[in-house]
């Protein structure tokens, strides 16, 4: 990924599930971790070491950003920029519009309108 | 193992991570681990493997991202590339000055004979000069393909050989007609000649000469096998080979020693 430009789709599964986790709120390297293994959140089971060599890299590409709040100096929380959130959006609709073709496919069940 | 043993253990694993990546993250993922271990909601069963996979897996690219940043510096590079050109462009050199001295060089017992036989058939033109002896030899016919002694060939001004102490599987050969006609106009010149090709080929270092007599011109073709020049020009290219080899080889070593002892420096910090 570029510095300062929007990210090639697609994402990687981690990337994808960090961007997603700080989309709701800035969150500690943990409460990410939690978020992004759960199914909503992309269900990626990653460890530490992935985590942190993520948000290294989207730190630099201008995706994400140390907020600086943090309740104890060894947990550091982290926020989406402007950039991140772009890219999120962009990597969101490239799966709808694969959703979707899944689903006129038949190969998901259509939503029902209620 | 208790809780306290696995941090501990796992505090000393991050020495394994880049000095760079160690001291910006390395708090960090002791404090992410800590609560990882203290959340009963996933079960040490499942939370150690992650552990242990991650480990292995982000210490392989964080130590390739490592080097990518240490060697990909574009001064480094451009001057290794720069080194690389130096040495491939005097291995070239180291080969192709022997090599043409060599070749060169091959000519010369020819030079001579062509000459001294050019001077006396001028004089008698090339059929009278034949019949006079100007070939008159006493080493008997040199097969062209097994020895290394030089020979000598008449050919008329149509290029029909008239006289020859060297043949080639019983036969005197004849060059292309191209030669005869380019000797014709300039006199003289020398050549690399292949009368036979392919598995059994023989390769002569030849120089072919005008005999200027007005009323029987014609050409003197003087030759000698390469095949012993070529085995000498071979190891010469062996030679310069391994040195051209041998060079890039310092310069690789060269370029990661000084590219290693060259990074960016971070502080010390414990893990």
């Amino acid at each position: 990924m570029a510095n300062g430009t929007a990210a090639a789709s697609p994402l990687t599964p981690a990337v994808f599930a960090i961007l997603l986790a700080l989309a709701e709120s800035e969150k500690h390297g943990y409460a990410i971790m939690k978020e992004a293994r759960t199914a909503r959140g992309g269900g990626v089971a990653m460890g530490p070491g992935t985590l942190y060599g993520t948000l290294d890299r989207l730190i630099r590409d201008g995706l994400v950003e140390e907020s600086g709040t943090s309740d104890d100096e060894r947990r550091r929380y982290y926020r989406l920029k402007a950039l991140g959130r772009t890219t999120l959006a962009g990597e969101v609709g490239r799966l709808d519009a694969a959703v979707a073709s899944a689903r006129s496919l038949g190969l998901l069940p259509q939503r029902s309108r209620r | 193992m208790t809780t306290a043993r696995l941090k501990a253990l796992y505090a000393r694993a991050l020495r394994l991570y880049p000095a760079a990546f160690r001291d910006a993250y390395g708090a960090a993922m002791r404090q992410c681990f800590a609560d990882a271990l203290a959340d009963r909601s996933i079960s040490r069963r499942t939370l150690l493997p992650l552990v242990l996979k991650d480990l292995v897996i982000s210490l392989i690219k964080e130590h390739f991202a490592m080097l990518r940043e240490t060697y990909s510096r574009p001064t480094l590079v451009f001057n290794a590339l720069v080194l690389a050109g130096i040495s491939t462009v005097l291995a070239l050199a180291l080969y192709a000055i022997p090599q043409q001295v060599l070749r060169n060089g091959a000519n010369d017992p020819q030079i001579e004979m062509a000459t001294n036989l050019k001077a006396r058939l001028d004089f008698y033109g090339v059929t009278n000069g034949l019949i006079q002896g100007a070939l008159a030899n006493n080493s008997g016919i040199v097969d062209m393909a097994r020895s290394l002694s030089p020979f000598l060939i008449v050919y008329d001004d149509q290029g029909r050989a008239l006289g020859s102490t060297g043949q080639l599987e019983g036969q005197t050969p004849i060059p292309p007609n191209g030669i005869f006609d380019y000797v014709r106009v300039h006199g003289e010149e020398r050549v690399t000649w292949q009368p036979v090709h392919g598995s059994g080929s023989v390769r002569i270092a030849a120089v072919v000469v005008r005999v200027n007599n007005g009323s029987q011109p014609g050409f003197v073709l003087a030759g000698r096998n390469l095949r012993e020049v070529e085995t000498r020009e071979s190891q010469v290219r062996q030679m310069a080979g391994i040195t051209w080899i041998s060079m890039l080889g310092l310069i690789l070593v060269g370029t990661v020693v000084f590219g290693w002892i060259s990074r960016p420096k971070h502080t010390q910090a414990t893990v």
